[in-house]
């Protein structure tokens, strides 16, 4: 098992409040892994401090053996690891292909081979009929897919998703999954981060459980949410969890 | 979605050919062409880029100056002086830039630094006494005027400023429609996205930032030739600044040529206002050329460009 992503003791504050703490996990290659934890629990900032948009610090972050924590964010994606946001941040004067084409100047400089892979990458995820809409009408569903659209368009080894799920309705959500499952089938290594154990039971191999910062507990999805102390501190009264 | 901007270019061509019968008409096309490059030099900054520079006099100003202080002091010709006034404000340009930029000055914070920065010029140079001061400085004429570029008749300025115009066009044009644009515009909506995409932000803010700043200049050496004549008031205070403003907003920021129409529009209105009511009620012609911008911006908040762009879209 060779570790794609290694996260190593990072630690992030703000101010007096600690976001972050000796967080350290690894990410086996082809893997989908999830991270679970309460609201606040930090796993935002994780992807912030892995993705480069924060500076961790403490630790490191080794991406295909090479040590990333501090650089800028466009480079990091240039390395070939990419993220959406929680809160979805389209460029909303633009078309969906012209969003989907900006990711793809990171893996082509030329206009015409930019948009033809924008628009390999728009069918492939079953949006190329959306190519020609303003990102400023979308509703919340086809951003959240806009964002993944975005992130494949510059070609990752690993894809970090925040939070794609929330808000979708059963039969979206069940797409999405199926489409990530793909996605994995096809090489791409996953870091999710998911609120509803069902989904991340169905979907991750692996799982990380974060509270106040910390790790509290890693390891094989099914092990992780059998244990005690995540039923605990996460799950809470509302303990039975289907698969 | 970048088209070429062609039936623009093609009416200001036609523009220039119908004003070279007379001098008057001459002198309307070369203000609107003149006031039409900024705008759109500084649109590719404020609308393209999301870098809404509300200090453009002073690139305005360098270009002016440098011209002017260049042909009084040392006789030298203004095709001498013009590189050194672009050099001037590209590096003004990114040194304001890399401050603001490395700072994470956003929006209007970024406006009002770079207004700061125009207020600062201002005021230095309406103290300095080898610039002329607040009485600003003329430009003698004389010598070859292909040379002094001081023309008697008004056509080679009509077409001297019509191949500036056409130039910033077609290259803003090249820029918006390849990777260029798609970055710039990235970075006006969502920074943080754009550079989780792969922008490096930084950079091309600077590009485009310098760009503009190197456009607007040699607009500014231009004016210090047709005009002969520069002082801080005309060339380097915020009322010049807040015109590029107004132009691209009634002209509509989010397309290239918007600028140009929006000059192309209020300059004639507002000599045809001097005109007929400027002359027997001063005053009067002021306010109907604020109440046609008010009414403009109340009934067109996309611009008059938008009128047919926003069809398009969806
Ligand atoms: N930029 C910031 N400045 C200050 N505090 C922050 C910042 N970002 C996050 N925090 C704080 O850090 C803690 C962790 O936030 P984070 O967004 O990482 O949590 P999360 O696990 O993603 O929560 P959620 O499930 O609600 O998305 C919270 O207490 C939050 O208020
Ligand atoms: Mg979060």
């Amino acid at each position: 098992m060779t570790a794609l992503l290694d996260v190593d003791g990072i630690g992030k504050s703000f101010g007096g409040l600690t976001a972050l703490r000796d967080v350290a996990f690894q990410v086996p290659q082809g893997a989908i892994m999830g991270i679970i934890g309460p609201n606040g629990a930090g796993k935002t900032t994780l992807f912030n401090c892995i993705s480069g948009l924060m500076k961790p610090d403490a630790g490191r972050v080794r991406f295909g053996g090479r040590e990333i924590q501090g650089l800028r964010p466009h480079r990091i994606c240039r390395l070939g690891l990419a993220r959406t946001f929680q809160i979805v941040r389209p460029f909303r004067g633009m078309s969906v292909l012209e969003n989907v084409k900006v990711a793809a100047f990171a893996r082509h400089d030329r206009g015409p081979a930019a948009e033809a892979h924008a628009r390999a990458v728009l069918a492939d995820l079953g949006m190329a009929h959306m190519a020609a809409t303003d990102a400023g009408i979308l509703g919340v569903a086809e951003l959240r897919r806009l964002e993944i659209a975005r992130a494949l368009a510059t070609d990752p080894q690993v894809l970090l998703l925040d939070e794609m799920l929330a808000g979708l309705t059963a039969t979206e959500a069940a797409a999405l999954c199926d489409q990530i499952r793909a996605l994995r089938d096809r090489g791409l290594t996953i870091l999710l981060v998911e609120h509803s154990v069902p989904v991340v039971s169905a979907l991750c191999d692996r799982a990380v459980v974060l509270n106040f910062g910390e790790v509290l507990t890693e390891g094989p999805t099914a092990a992780v949410l059998a244990d005690g102390r995540v039923q605990d501190a996460y799950l809470g009264s509302a303990a039975p969890c289907p698969t | 979605m970048i088209r070429f901007p062609l039936i623009p270019v093609l009416l200001v061509v036609a523009g220039f050919a119908a004003a070279t019968q007379d001098r008057y008409l001459m002198d309307v096309f070369v203000l609107t062409c003149l006031y039409g490059t900024m705008a759109v030099a500084w649109n590719l900054a404020a609308g393209f880029t999301g870098l809404l520079s509300l200090g453009h006099s002073l690139f305005i100003g360098i270009g002016a100056y440098t011209v002017a202080y260049g042909v009084t002091a040392h006789g030298l010709s203004p095709w001498v002086m013009l590189p050194l006034a672009v050099l001037i404000a590209v590096v003004c340009a990114l040194a304001i830039g890399v401050l603001c930029f490395r700072y994470g000055l956003k929006g209007y914070y970024f406006g009002i630094a770079t207004l700061a920065f125009s207020e600062i010029a201002f005021f230095l140079v309406s103290a300095a006494v080898w610039l002329g001061r607040s009485d600003g400085m003329m430009l003698p004429a004389g010598g070859d005027p292909w040379i002094s570029l001081q023309f008697r008749a008004k056509w080679p300025y009509g077409l001297m400023i019509l191949v500036v115009l056409l130039a910033t066009l077609i290259a803003g044009w090249a820029l918006l429609r390849a990777k260029t644009g798609y970055y710039w515009r990235s970075i006006r909506d969502n920074e943080e996205a754009a550079e989780a995409l792969g922008v490096p932000i930084f950079g091309f803010k600077l590009f485009s930032f310098a760009l503009s700043a190197g456009i607007v200049a040699v607009c500014g050496a231009f004016y210090a030739c047709y005009v002969a004549f520069v002082d801080p008031r005309s060339v380097l205070g915020v009322e010049l600044s807040i015109q590029l403003l107004v132009f691209s907003i009634i002209g509509g920021m989010g397309l290239l040529w918007g600028p140009l129409l929006g000059a192309a529009i209020l300059i004639p209105a507002s000599e045809l206002l001097r005109i007929w009511i400027g002359a027997s009620f001063y005053g009067v012609n002021i306010v109907l050329y604020a109440s046609l911008l008010i009414g403009l911006a109340l009934f067109l908040p996309q611009g008059l460009g938008a009128l047919r762009w926003r069809r398009r879209v969806s």
